[in-house]
């Protein structure tokens, strides 16, 4: 090994070679004039800064407008009025609202497949199914937010799910339009529920996105446990389209299925595309005929 | 970020999920009786209402038993090896009094159920999608594996966690010592085990066979214990055991 790698022992100045000739100290100011100053760090650039700081998180949030406005352009500003503490109640009781209005129009949206009953039944269904879903699932985020670390309160993780179901929401009100067209050209059951669920998952994901953002504010040291609780969710979200069936196809006599007739998502999906594999020919034959 | 202050002294929910290690020790050691009232509420809240949850797969009176005796397990267990507790911490190098390893103790109880109360809406949604437990139905099979699944994957959830955070306190009161806090939280782990199983033993049923008629004990409560019927499983299924 090459002495020379070594580091000095602590508090000996290395021995200089009789030979080695003594350098001038340069002064610091030729170092400044020649150098360029150094570009800022990348991670200062775009640190996040803290909640309040920009004014636009301070704007008041006012109104089922101002609420849309916010979820979807001020994310922000919602969470730091979640903070603030004040008025909390009329925040949270407004982002829920949204919440329930808008998944109430896209449940029209499903409801107009099958029309008749439908119309009235399935939004009635799809919003109840959402409330008891954020019902149930509260309690769990909030231990999942707390055991990673958040200093939430109930009200700030109630705030910040209905946030999250209120930008859901409204994309799924973005996406009506598509389902609407597909409702009216399509007769497939099993189509209509795929579409659907996927713009719920896609829903879902931005909806997540914005329950992330608001936890890193409120003090989330790890998201490995928001990520199981999404899971939790979505399984909870997928079995209410379950046991609140029938959402797409025609209304069966009563709003609920009969007591004895419990299924698994899956075994119901299943059982759906194996019914609609089974009219397939049939639809076929009719679409043939129309061209 | 939001900071948060948190009152050191009073009992509270958020600081104890969050394993607030300084928080929990100032409990520990300024142990009062407000905060071993608030623990035992959240027991009995948290505890029951997951007991509750899963009694009610079977009827309403189950559910009611069930509620009143997943927290009697928790709180029995607690109290009844609150002695061994106690003189364990010393022998094994913590120097904590015996209402201190009581409080200890009683604190990761109260966290465990806090979980489970968490999870008890989600465990009643599941029994609500689950087919009802009939006699002799081929369906209750993979019901009851579900059901039971799902049991163990939250209770060892509540479980893991509540052990997590009981051992970093330990650490903590145990002055960074890690080999310490380990021994003893293992040695609280044996007793409290042997203790609970035994106790959940006595309490069955929880969920209760849909061919046994509802009742709060079974005639048969006090004969046996768990781990004689473990070995008679294991017995069962392999002979030669």
């Amino acid at each position: 090994m090459n002495e020379s790698n070594l580091n000095p022992p602590p508090g000996a100045a290395p021995e200089r070679s009789p030979s080695q000739p003594v350098l001038p100290t340069l002064p610091a100011a030729v170092f400044a004039d020649t150098l360029p100053a150094p570009p800022p760090l990348p991670a200062a650039a775009h640190a996040e800064r803290s909640l309040g700081e920009d004014p636009g998180d301070r704007v008041p949030i006012r109104g089922a407008l101002g609420v849309i406005e916010a979820v979807l352009r001020h994310p922000r500003r919602v969470v730091f009025h979640l903070n603030q503490g004040s008025d909390i109640s009329r925040l949270v009781g407004l982002l829920l609202l949204v919440a329930l209005g808008f998944v109430a129009v896209y449940g029209a949206i499903v409801g107009s497949f099958s029309g008749g009953e439908q119309w009235w039944a399935a939004p009635l269904k799809i919003t109840a199914g959402l409330a008891v879903t954020a019902g149930i699932c509260l309690p769990s985020l909030y231990i999942f937010a707390c055991l990673s670390g958040s200093a939430a309160r109930l009200g700030e993780v109630a705030g910040a799910l209905g946030g999250a179901l209120a930008l859901a929401t409204l994309l799924l009100i973005g996406f009506a339009p598509v389902a609407w067209l597909f409702s009216q050209s399509t007769s497939s059951v099993a189509f209509m529920g795929a579409l659907h669920l996927g713009f719920w998952l896609v829903a879902t994901g931005f909806g997540v996105r914005f329950l992330k953002t608001a936890f890193r504010h409120f003090g989330l040291r790890s998201e490995s446990g928001l990520n199981v609780w999404v899971v939790i969710f979505l399984l909870v979200s997928l079995q209410m389209t379950t046991a609140l069936r029938p959402l797409v196809g025609p209304f069966d006599q009563t709003l609920l299925p009969p007591a004895g007739e419990k299924k698994f998502f899956l075994a119901h999906w299943m059982d759906s595309m194996e019914a609609d594999g089974r009219k397939a020919p049939a639809r076929g034959a009719a679409a043939n005929r129309g061209d | 970020m939001i900071s948060t202050q948190t009152d050191p002294v009073t009992f509270s929910l958020g600081p104890l999920l969050r394993g607030e290690a300084e928080v929990i020790a100032g409990w520990i050691t300024r142990w009062t009786a407000g905060h071993t009232l608030r623990q035992v509420a959240l027991i009995a809240t948290g505890a029951g209402a997951f007991g509750a949850a899963m009694g009610s797969w079977r009827a309403p009176e189950q559910a009611a038993f069930a509620a009143v005796k997943l927290p009697l397990i928790l709180l029995a267990t607690a109290a009844g090896n609150a002695l061994l507790n106690g003189l364990l911490a010393p022998l094994l190098g913590l120097n904590l009094r015996l209402r201190e390893a009581f409080a200890a103790v009683l604190m990761s109880f109260a966290l465990a159920a806090a979980i489970l109360g968490a999870f008890s809406p989600l465990m009643a949604f599941l029994v609500w999608n689950l087919p009802p437990l009939t006699p002799g139905a081929a369906e209750n099979v993979t019901a009851y594996s579900v059901m039971l699944l799902t049991l163990v994957a939250v209770i060892a959830f509540a479980g893991v966690t509540a052990n997590v955070r009981l051992l970093q306190l330990l650490h903590r009161l145990a002055g960074g010592a890690r080999g310490t806090a380990a021994r003893l939280l293992l040695a609280w782990l044996a007793v409290n085990l042997l203790l609970g199983s035994q106790l959940s033993w006595i309490l069955r049923p929880f969920i209760g066979s849909p061919g046994l008629p509802v009742e709060f004990l079974r005639a048969e409560a006090w004969h046996g214990n768990f781990f004689e019927s473990l070995l008679n499983t294991l017995r069962q299924l392999w002979p030669e055991f």
